[in-house]
């Protein structure tokens, strides 16, 4: 390696930092152009998650404007032979992220502008237009898009090629939407450690640049190397990186956990690499266009086990694909947690103090508006009924200014805590009497199987497969005034009608232990997870 | 001569959970089992849709196909074969839920079909099965029609016999042939949608019968059609496959196919003495299918 380029000449960018993301570069496109000559063009950075790379295969001579200002230097890896052809890479190294984005990447949420008065004068009237806008985009959804599978030929037995070269411990591929804080997240980490517990060496990438603040949460382990593909290789070149990281490592086996680019690659790993089991793993459908279980059923083809978590998303796959013979339902539930007895709930009739409780990201879809002017309604009532209110919301997210601005229009600030995600949740769930869980959308939100473990009612709008959880007396209507006006009659109801209450935590009792006899997430996944590490051992042996 | 094999099983079913299962079950006994099985229900009632899905779960290769209402058997065979082929299965073998093929009946028939590739050169356009009775003789409902000249390469008494039709049970159609020809006529309903789409498949090329591969047809009773035995019962059935008939029989020979067609459905009612209300019904679905028709939609 040359480097034309020394480390003095970096004032705003530390050397060490520079060091380290190239460090991640190299091991990238080296192993995606493992023969070729290596020409890097680096740049200082004005992202802290994306290094814009552009590449060009074939001879490149620079231009005046390839020496901008933002210029740091040129590194050179020669090829295999002075006869390798040469690529170059054009990328600007990330910066390292302020203090403030390391808390929030995106910026804070703001209404659109066409509506900023509206929201102004009334948030739920602007909440009620984007949600009637939202139902107009799925009704499109299911008039216009037909939802089929993609055509995949098998090929012929006469074609087969060798079978997997690489030696070594087999391994996954656990390709994630990002390390960030959401449900889908925590399975995927659930299965890093179920994958390690099998005997498999763990490879782990995401799709979504982000700073990946949960990337401290994988286990340390030598066993585990998390690529930062999301940071350093454009989309496009997935398939072939993917490929080659199957080639090279013995993976037998790749999990995909809403990563939109690595179902792109499954046709490049299906033709060169047929004996890699696929698997996936959906939560939600999306009312825009159906989301990753849309994307997933696409693929339904080039993949060989459907994981999901609920019969909402069977139905789906079944209705929209007919995917009957690759699905799988493992439920996001411990078996050692459904034999534990569940906390008494909290809530009783009559109480005179009663205390709130919401726990998520504070994004649209969690409709945290919607949540301030439940809480809104809720004082309201609570005055009337000289009941002590207060509430707790925990997350964050681009939501959290507008959402303390509202407290402190609406006189709550003081009433309402709002806590970092960070914070433990089982001690609010065991602390707090009612679960507020509005959302536009949601697949089976895991804080509603907390808060009925953890003795706290769960009340939640009607989407995805929360009528699974949750009987039909708290669940709420999906329209934001609608959502007001119900869950201030329901806490009114199970205020003071305790028979009402008691048959809510009897049918809440009943749908956990109905879930319980479901397989779980682990169930489902583990004999998958062994059977690839058996099976590449036995190869070994052999 | 295609090496790829990937075959789709295509059932079509109505409330006969029961048999459906036995259907299963002998899929699953093949030598050679198809890589993808659609079930495709006509909107049953009696639990086919539970039963199917708990089956898959034993059988990853089952795909299933729930039709908004029961569009007969030409719907589902038309929909299944349209879902089967953009899933991209080189062979499609379509039967009944009431046909139990015999462990080697799809082996025989991919068999058969490209051995007769490579020893003819012709491409046949289907390859069918021999379709019994459950007393193990020939099922007359199902017996395919020979082409003009079938015996062509029947020397050593080996070869298939060249066949110009037969019925959607335990049929082997290659992707080629669906995609030149299109997939059967929806708007059929019932009855002489086999017909229609075998001949019009044959246009390419006959299709072979071939007697190896056996099939067992578990109907109530083994009785071809014929007008001669038209009975209230059944009238139905005669009526949608008379206005079909007609509906083809216009279009591939005009008004005097059309003609020979009436006058041999009139002799043989004549023959046996029909009754003139059933008479009228089936001349009324005759002057129908004069002006019945329905489109062929393309793959």
């Amino acid at each position: 390696m040359f480097m034309s380029m020394p480390t003095a000449r970096f004032p705003s960018q530390p050397a060490e930092h520079v060091s380290r993301e190239l460090a991640e570069i190299l091991a990238i496109y080296e192993r995606l152009y493992p023969a070729r000559h290596l020409n890097f063009y680096l740049y200082e950075g004005d992202n802290p998650v994306w290094c814009e790379p552009t590449i060009i295969e074939g001879e490149f001579v620079p231009g005046p404007e390839h020496l901008s200002p933002e210029y740091l230097g040129h590194l050179a890896c020669p090829g295999k032979d002075d006869a390798a052809p040469p690529v170059t890479i054009m990328l600007s190294v990330p910066r390292a992220p302020d203090p403030r984005e390391a808390s929030q990447t995106e910026p804070d949420w703001k209404p659109v502008r066409l509506l900023r008065m509206i929201y102004f004068l009334n948030p739920l009237i602007y909440e009620q237009i984007r949600h009637m806008a939202e139902m107009m985009r799925k009704w499109r959804r299911d008039r216009g898009r037909d939802m089929v599978a993609l055509a995949r030929g098998h090929g012929t037995p006469l074609m087969t090629g060798p079978g997997p070269q690489a030696n070594g411990r087999p391994a996954i591929l656990i390709g994630m939407h990002w390390l960030e804080l959401g449900g889908a997240e925590n399975l995927a980490f659930d299965c890093i450690g179920w994958a390690l517990e099998a005997g498999l060496r763990v490879f782990v990438i995401a799709a979504v640049p982000s700073l990946q603040r949960l990337a401290g949460r994988l286990p340390q382990d030598a066993d585990i190397r998390f690529i930062r593909l999301d940071r350093y290789l454009p989309h496009h070149l997935w398939p072939r990186f993917v490929e080659r990281l199957v080639q090279g490592e013995n993976i037998r086996l790749v999990h995909i956990h809403h990563c939109a680019p690595l179902y792109r690659a499954l046709p490049y790993l299906r033709a060169r690499a047929p004996w890699v089991r696929v698997i996936d793993s959906t939560h939600i459908v999306e009312y825009a266009d159906g989301g990753y279980p849309r994307i997933s059923g696409t693929w339904s083809n080039f993949i060989d086990t459907h994981h999901v978590i609920s019969n909402d998303l069977i139905r789906f796959y079944q209705d929209r694909f007919h995917a009957a013979g690759k699905l799988a339902l493992g439920r996001m539930l411990d078996r050692s947690q459904l034999a534990q007895p569940l906390v008494p709930m909290t809530m009783r009739a009559g109480k005179k103090s009663l205390h709130f409780a919401f726990v998520g990201r504070f994004y649209y879809q969690k409709r945290p508006i919607v949540l301030i002017a439940i809480l809104r309604a809720l004082m309201r009532w609570a005055r009337r009924g000289g009941v002590e209110l207060r509430a707790t919301v925990m997350g964050e997210g681009p939501f959290r200014a507008a959402m303390c601005r509202l407290l402190r229009r609406y006189g709550l600030a003081e009433r309402v805590e709002i806590r970092s995600a960070r914070m433990p949740v089982f001690e609010l769930l065991e602390e707090a009497d009612i679960l507020l869980l509005p959302s536009s959308n949601e697949g089976l939100a895991l804080v509603c199987y907390e808060a009925v473990r953890h003795g706290c009612i769960p009340i939640s709008t009607r989407v995805g497969a929360q009528d699974e959880l949750l009987p039909e007396g708290l669940l709420l209507p999906l329209s934001p005034f609608a959502t007001v006006r119900a869950a201030v009659r329901l806490v009114d109801r199970l205020w003071r009608d305790g028979d009402f209450l008691a048959r809510q935590v009897a049918e809440l009792n009943a749908a956990w232990t109905r879930l319980g006899d479901d397989p779980t997430a682990r169930e489902v996944l583990m004999p998958v997870y062994l059977s690839a590490a058996s099976t590449g051992q036995e190869r070994r042996r052999a | 001569m295609s090496v790829l094999t990937g075959t789709a099983a295509i059932i079509v079913t109505f409330n006969r959970a029961a048999k459906l299962t036995k259907v299963l079950d002998a899929l699953d006994r093949q030598v050679v089992r198809p890589e993808v099985i659609w079930v495709v229900d006509n909107a049953s009632t009696d639990g086919t849709g539970d039963l199917v899905l708990a089956r898959a779960r034993q059988m990853p290769a089952i795909r299933y196909l729930r039709l908004p209402g029961n569009l007969g058997g030409a719907g589902g065979f038309h929909a299944g074969l349209k879902a089967a082929y953009a899933q991209g299965a080189n062979y499609f073998w379509l039967s009944d839920d009431d046909a139990y093929p015999e462990p080697d009946a799809l082996r025989v028939l991919q068999e058969e079909m490209t051995g007769f590739q490579a020893r003819h050169g012709w491409r046949p356009a289907f390859a069918c099965s021999r379709v019994e009775w459950t007393d193990g003789s020939l099922c007359e409902m199902n017996t395919p029609r020979p082409a003009w000249d079938w015996p062509r390469f029947l020397c050593d008494g080996s070869a298939p016999v060249l066949v110009e039709s037969c019925s959607f049970v335990s049929v082997l159609i290659p992707r080629w042939a669906v995609k030149e020809h299109g997939l059967p006529i929806a708007d059929y309903f019932i009855w002489f949608d086999d017909v229609e789409y075998t001949s019009r498949l044959s246009r390419s090329y006959p299709g072979i019968f071939c007697p190896r591969s056996r099939v067992v047809h578990d109907i109530a009773s083994n009785r071809g059609v014929h007008f001669g035995q038209l009975r209230e019962s059944d009238l139905w059935k005669y009526r949608y496959g008379t206005r079909n008939e007609a509906s083809f029989r216009r279009r591939e020979g005009g008004i005097a196919g059309l003609a020979g067609y009436a006058f041999r459905v009139h002799r043989q009612m004549k023959d046996a003495d029909v009754p003139w209300r059933l008479r009228r019904r089936i001349y009324a679905s005759i002057l129908r299918g004069a002006g019945f028709r329905p489109g062929i939609e393309r793959v």
